[in-house]
């Protein structure tokens, strides 16, 4: 697995069911000013870490995926649905419960933090009204944190919930963009560049709708649909121009992804027996 | 608190509680139809429903797969293919970071992750330090594995790794002493259990060996004004240091099934709903029995246990080889990623492989001086480190004699081809790379990097200053 060669090309591995992607081509990119930025592996400011997206690691559970995004590698599995729901939560719609599991240690308050983060999302991009009065369970178990660590998990979750063959209004493609402290915005830091920076936000975005129609995808109210975010969490201080900025480049690499999340997870479909129950 | 105050209060609560609508009584009512005073009742109406809960999602096998099961094992054959004395296969891999290991038992995934930090130590043991085992059972495994609190077969398991390793003295606890009575390492293993196709124990036994056999803890000296001051050396400064494994404690788990107590080994969770009893044996390759567990079920004839450690010691032998070859070839790869990753940083800014050759012909009498540079002089250090490398040997005891410098050149320009080949592949990957930042690429870790390579390249070169190795 040359990680050298995944920073610059594509590589599809057919071994495993596993993809690797690269970067945003730097010409396209309407941010001239990142390019001076210097980082400790040697990426520029808008270069991604190379992703490894696995489906069907696991065997008992319903739907099971790992997602490296360089170090950083989470596995998710699904399991579900199951009968009944919890207490104050609504019977007429599904209800999805997430457990996290941090690397070592108890889980704590940030752990119940990103439960509830990554629940909030997933219901977001959920058919809740297909399996009314029903509980899915998402457990996240975090394998290594080197950096970006909850949108690493929302991805693994979205493909678990693919891989179970859980009914989705469309995928959430997450992504980490922070602020350093001369202004420049880079994309998808490292854990020590996280904990250098001034601040940084975790986005989703829903992917980019490939529509059969000619007209192209749904326009609600004039705004396409593909430039909605899901969810944004942000971390330190930063200007309200800095965060428009964030915004744009996190719309330009979640598009590439959305594109590199529907191929691999276009792969596979249709091979797996049921494994329910 | 008085009793008047305990009468009051619940004077109270009574009085300011409706009564209950079926017996019309105010106190604490046990009909079985109230629920909204019966505490009592309602928490065990929910703790059944719970253990309903966890049942419904639990393996339920029908009659019919029982029998198959146990009719295809008269004629010794296993519902997968193997024979009653066949292992399933075994992965061992690693993670990125020293300590994690993924072990993969067939259908059975393990996590385990090895972390140390600095505490006090017990009382009775000031010199020794201390490890602790935390399994948990992630409901990833097992629709009916609950988060929350262990179960009891996660605490038995947890129990079992931690015999074998702790009573048998496999780590070694009187090396992680750092000063006695007051700081020691202690470590800690986290067992993940991802996956559940039966055997957990095995699996998370290899998982626990696998990353105890490659974690790196940090060295640490005595030093400051007084010498008492304890510094702990960040990893690119010093070479972090291994856990001592005296040996290794393997498990290895069968299964009685049926009436006739038919022995299978490592069996399968399908397997595992239809035994009637089990036994762990850890064993380890010096013949050594380390624990034994076996915790009811069936009864089970003194002969057939006697054959199940036989059978124990030859599988545990072909497990430990098998650990024993993942962690090298770990370790290999470890090693050349720290060369590649140093070779990286110096190639950013010269041609090293010419440096290397000039500065050999100046001569090693050179290098003697050149160590004593770099303990001060950090601004010339990657002209420093380049004359460090390329002193080899002599260059960590200025005071003894000089390793030839005509043999050196040989070995070393026998190695510069492969530096040019990593040169070529990653300069059009990293044009921008820079040295690293910061100060820590002393020539401690180059003289630990001359070594590491001899060793990888040249395994018959005989170092002059063995003893004087740090």
């Amino acid at each position: 697995m040359d990680i050298e060669l995944g920073r610059k090309s594509i590589n599809c591995n057919e071994e495993g069911d596993s993809q690797k992607l690269g970067t945003i081509d730097p010409k396209s990119t309407p941010f001239a000013n990142i390019m001076e930025v210097d980082r400790v592996d040697g990426r520029t400011g808008n270069q991604r870490r190379p992703v490894v997206c696995t489906r069907g690691v696991l065997n008992r559970a319903h739907g099971s995926a790992s997602w490296a995004q360089g170090d950083t590698k989470v596995i998710a599995a699904v399991y579900g649905p199951k009968a009944g729901t919890k207490k104050n939560e609504n019977p007429e719609k599904a209800c999805i419960e997430v457990i996290w599991k941090p690397k070592t240690g108890q889980s704590g308050k940030p752990e119940r933090e990103y439960e509830m983060v990554l629940k909030k999302t997933l219901q977001s991009i959920c058919l809740l009204n297909v399996h009314p009065n029903t509980t899915t369970s998402v457990i996240i178990q975090v394998v290594n944190d080197d950096g970006a660590l909850l949108p690493c998990a929302i991805n693994a979750a979205c493909s678990a919930l693919v891989d179970a063959g859980f009914p989705l209004k469309h995928l959430a493609v997450a992504i980490c963009c922070c602020v350093a402290d001369n202004g420049h915005i880079i994309l998808d830091p490292k854990k020590l560049e996280e904990q250098n920076m001034k601040a940084f936000i975790y986005l989703v975005f829903p992917n980019s709708i490939q529509s059969v129609l000619p007209e192209g995808s749904l326009k609600p109210g004039g705004e396409v649909t593909e430039h909605g975010i899901i969810t944004s969490v942000t971390h330190g201080v930063m200007a309200v121009d800095d965060y428009f900025s964030c915004l744009k480049m996190g719309r330009a690499a979640a598009v590439e992804l959305s594109d590199f999340l529907r191929n691999s997870l276009k792969s596979k479909a249709g091979n797996d027996p049921s494994k329910a129950g | 608190m008085s009793s008047f105050a305990t009468f009051a209060k619940t004077l109270l609560q009574t009085l300011s509680s409706p009564p209950c609508v079926f017996t019309k009584v105010k106190t604490r009512c046990h009909h079985r139809d109230c629920y909204r005073r019966c505490r009592l009742r309602r928490r065990r109406l929910q703790a059944r429903e719970k253990m309903e809960q966890r049942l419904a999602s639990s393996l339920i096998m029908t009659v019919n797969e029982k029998k198959f099961i146990e009719d295809a094992l008269l004629s010794d054959i296993r519902v997968d293919g193997r024979r009653p004395f066949d292992y399933r296969n075994l992965t061992i891999r690693f993670g990125s970071e020293d300590g994690s290991s993924e072990v993969q038992l067939g259908q059975t995934q393990v996590i385990g992750f090895v972390t140390g930090q600095l505490t006090q130590p017990y009382r009775d043991r000031p010199n020794e330090g201390a490890f602790a085992i935390y399994t948990e059972f992630s409901p990833m495994a097992d629709p009916s594995f609950e988060p929350g609190r262990p179960g009891e077969t996660a605490i038995e398991l947890g129990r079992i790794v931690d015999r074998g390793l702790r009573e048998s003295r496999a780590v070694d606890t009187e090396s992680l002493c750092v000063i006695a009575g007051k700081l020691v390492w202690s470590i800690r293993i986290d067992l993940h259990i991802i996956d559940n196709g039966g055997n957990l124990v095995d699996a998370a036994n290899i998982a626990a060996l696998a990353a105890l056999s490659t974690f790196r803890r940090p060295e640490c000296t005595l030093g400051g004004e007084d010498g008492q001051e304890l510094i702990v050396h960040p990893p690119d400064v010093r070479e972090p240091l291994p856990l001592i494994l005296h040996h290794f404690p393997v498990a290895v788990t069968f299964g009685f099934i049926g009436k006739e107590n038919i022995v299978v080994i490592d069996p399968t969770h399908y397997e595992e709903a239809v035994m009637g009893g089990s036994m762990t044996a850890t064993l380890n390759t010096n013949g050594d029995v380390c624990a034994i567990q076996k915790a009811g079920g069936d009864g089970v004839l003194q002969s057939v246990i006697m054959q199940c450690l036989r059978i124990a010691s030859v599988k545990a032998g072909d497990i430990t080889s098998k650990i024993k070859n993942a962690v090298e070839s770990y370790n290999t790869q470890r090693s050349l990623r720290k060369i590649k990753r140093h070779n990286l940083d110096q190639q950013g800014s010269s041609d090293v492989a010419k440096h290397h050759m000039e500065r050999l012909t100046v001569g090693s009498d050179q290098s003697g001086n050149g160590s004593q540079f770099n303990e001060h002089d950090k601004t010339n250090k990657r002209n420093n480190t380049l004359k460090g490398f390329s002193g080899g040997p002599a260059s960590w005891d200025p005071y003894s004699s000089g390793v030839d410098g005509d043999a050196l050149r040989t070995t070393l320009a026998s190695r510069v081809t492969p530096l040019d080949k990593h040169k070529e592949e990653s300069s059009p990957v990293n044009p921008e790379t820079k040295p690293s930042p910061k100060s820590s690429d002393t020539i401690g870790l180059e003289m630990k990097q001359s070594k590491t390579l001899k060793d990888a390249v040249k395994p018959k070169h005989k170092r002059r200053n063995k003893s004087n190795a740090c």
